[in-house]
């Protein structure tokens, strides 16, 4: 055991401690840090403050109730009455305001109104004067019917056994299984590659005919599959605190990111299906690894046994408009396609525990297979410098 | 107890019969050779031995047994297509291969110091390998071989790119191995260097075992009738001699079927012609190597290794 864990240290420390890593690794961060800060300047560019005016015909707007706070990130926008359209007008044209609002005489009839302005004017500022229209017009009415009315409903849609809902506060959660499963597939694929290209080098540089005279062929793979399992845990752990540290901080000024959250059937599906996915992903990739001659042959390998995985994203429209027709059910249960398929069907409906079952069950069994097939393909091929093992071999020699 | 012991081994490539009922054993504490030209069966050999190969048939035993995982770390092999991690520091590349021998990293430390002091390599420890010159990392090599201070010793071309200084370091640390105790299998194509180095040695050609045995007594053996004489003087036309051949500053005298040396040895004394050397002339090693291997077929064993 000893033997096992120092190989799997070694495999982490080689990898953990490069270049390439941490490029990966902070790959992600990047990529959510331009995505908020282009959601911020988008933000920024729609929060226009300057004052938008009104001139009221109608005199439904005299001694005005001030407009309701706006959500956030919308900033709120000053709203001044002119007496006439020509004041209002030498305001926008002094750019004092950005618009000005005119309330015809027979507004509660025609429900018409009309605005001047330079540039257009923006969602937040014009949901702002509309609501500040409304919680004008409702004045007479019960405060708690007005607000009511000014605000809308909060429709929330719950499943029939109560365990998941859905509404405009957390609409996000539907699409965080499928990040999340996203998020691992991209894991096991980079760490499964470092794995392989490890295993060609040691090829490569002969280093391990010294290896196994050290340790044997199986405690060597479980080592490295230990170690590539780690350095992608590490790789996951690290984006997760991330992401964390930015809603937490982000959900002060953006009101979505509240009510994000992962449901306890997604962690579930994570650790009974991704976790042994990663380690028969691992284990292929060590296969690779031991049968190819050199690196790139492997790379070539690698592409197509990756590419059943992203299957799934092919029958996307197919999976969300019925998550619980046939195909979706049997994408969840083939080995390569059951990571992206069950977690992008999480998010949408609820599944049936065999389904979570079965599918945990066929993951596990794949992995020992692969596993078993990467112990056989290493001892096979791992003295065949520069020559590649052929798949047959790895099932036909003793 | 032998060190080793195999007993009429083959191993197969499909239709290559890489090593052909081979048997041998290797005494403990020897300095032992094993020969062969190129594809002859040798790093299957010790693959076997090393139980990186499963013989087809025959038996290998090793240390008093067959191989296990905790005998591992009693054995230092070194294989001739060396084999270090390029991307890391030397010191860390040593820490680790020495950790799988078993070694706490405390204990790495301290005997990777006084090895690399002794090879010149500790200003370089932080160095990446591939940074390091090759002869470096035969060095480095060698080092990482030791660190455990194996009983077994299995070392394949050790001397392969190395400068007569440091050649001449490794053959000390040879010695010093076996004075230790240490049983050593050498396996090298540079055949002055086993004559100095072995008392017993094997020779595979083809996969199969063409001479096996004390040094001496195979080189008795292939030695023909012929003698090496230093004189004074131009040796004369002598009776009993076929042809005279300068050797040295000294002459090999082929002496003809039926002449013994102790007949030309009265000969001479009769003539009254100082001898300054008198001895039965033994081939070399290079030329029993030559001849062994040129009078078997070729074709058979070539690219036999795996």
């Amino acid at each position: 055991m000893t033997k096992i864990l120092r190989v799997a240290w070694h495999e982490y420390q080689q990898h953990v401690y490069n270049k390439r890593f941490l490029m990966g690794l902070l790959s992600v961060p990047l990529v959510v840090l331009v995505m908020v800060g282009l959601i911020y300047i988008i933000i920024s560019m729609e929060n226009n403050t300057t004052p938008l005016g009104y001139v009221d015909y109608s005199g439904l707007l005299v001694a005005p109730l001030p407009a309701p706070a706006p959500e956030k990130p919308d900033k709120p926008v000053p709203i001044l009455p002119f007496e006439t359209e020509a004041d209002a007008g030498s305001a926008l044209a002094a750019g004092e305001i950005q618009a000005y609002y005119v309330i015809p005489a027979d507004y509660l009839s025609t429900g018409s109104l009309t605005v001047v302005h330079m540039g257009e004017v923006k969602r937040p500022a014009r949901q702002q004067f509309y609501d500040f229209l409304s919680v004008n017009l409702l004045r007479d009415t019960d405060p708690l019917v007005a607000a009511r009315l000014v605000e809308g409903a909060e429709v929330v849609v719950v499943s029939p056994d109560g365990s998941r809902s859905a509404s405009s506060e957390n609409w996000f959660n539907v699409f965080m299984p499928m990040i999340a499963g996203l998020g691992f597939v991209i894991v096991i694929f980079s760490t499964g590659g470092y794995l392989m290209q490890a295993v060609v080098e040691e090829k490569e540089n002969r280093t391990i005919e010294v290896i196994i005279t050290s340790v044997s062929p199986n405690q060597f793979m479980a080592g490295k599959i230990i170690g590539d399992i780690s350095i992608g845990l590490t790789q996951i752990l690290l984006w997760v605190a991330f992401i964390a540290a930015i809603v937490l901080v982000g959900r002060n000024s953006i009101d979505f990111l509240r009510g994000i959250q992962i449901s306890s059937q997604t962690l579930l599906l994570l650790g009974l299906v991704m976790v042994p996915s990663f380690v028969m992903v691992a284990a292929l990739m060590a296969a690779v690894g031991a049968t190819v001659a050199e690196a790139r042959e492997g790379q070539q390998v690698t592409g197509l046994i990756s590419l059943p995985v992203w299957i799934p994203y092919m029958f996307m429209a197919v999976i969300m408009k019925n998550p619980n027709s046939p195909i979706a059910i049997g994408l969840s249960l083939f080995p390569m396609t059951a990571p992206l398929t069950m977690l992008i069907r999480d998010g949408l409906t609820i599944l049936p525990a065999w389904q979570i079952a079965l599918c945990a069950f066929i993951q596990v069994t794949s992995a020992v297979a692969a596993v078993w097939l990467a112990g056989r393909a290493f001892r096979l091929g791992m003295l065949r410098y520069g020559k590649r093992l052929k798949w047959r071999e790895i099932f036909v020699r003793s | 107890m032998p060190a080793i012991e195999l007993t009429h081994i083959s191993k197969s490539f499909g239709a290559l019969k890489a090593v052909d009922d081979v048997t041998f054993s290797i005494e403990k504490g020897e300095l032992f050779g094993l020969l062969g030209p190129n594809g002859a069966g040798k790093t299957t050999a010790i693959r076997c031995m090393l139980d990186i190969f499963k013989p087809d048939s025959g038996s290998v035993a090793v240390l008093g047994g067959p191989m296990t995982e905790a005998k591992k770390d009693r054995i230092g092999y070194m294989p001739e297509e060396r084999g270090l991690y390029q991307d890391i520091p030397l010191d860390r590349c040593l820490a680790y291969l020495g950790s799988l021998k078993g070694l706490s990293q405390a204990e790495v430390k301290q005997r990777a110091e006084g090895h690399l002091e002794r090879f010149d390599l500790a200003a370089h420890k932080h160095k990446k390998v591939k940074e390091l010159s090759k002869g470096m990392q035969q060095k480095a090599q060698v080092i990482a071989t030791l660190l455990h201070q194996p009983e077994l010793l299995i070392v394949d071309e050790p001397f392969a790119g190395l400068d007569p200084v440091n050649t001449q370091m490794i053959k000390d640390l040879l010695r010093e191995q076996r004075e230790r105790g240490v049983t050593v299998v050498l396996c090298s194509h540079q055949m002055h260097l086993v004559e100095e180095l072995c008392d017993r040695i094997v020779l595979i050609d083809h996969g199969k075992t063409m001479l096996y045995g004390l040094l001496d007594e195979i080189r008795r053996k292939f030695s023909g009738n012929a003698v090496l004489v230093r004189a004074d003087r131009e040796l004369p036309s002598l009776p009993g001699v076929e042809r005279l051949e300068p050797v040295n500053g000294a002459v090999k005298l082929h002496l003809a079927a039926g002449t013994k040396p102790q007949d030309l040895l009265r000969l001479l004394v009769s003539k009254d012609i100082p001898i300054e050397r008198f001895e039965i002339a033994m081939p070399t090693l290079d030329e029993i190597f030559i001849r062994v291997v040129q009078s078997t077929p070729k074709g058979q064993g070539e690219g036999g290794e795996k």
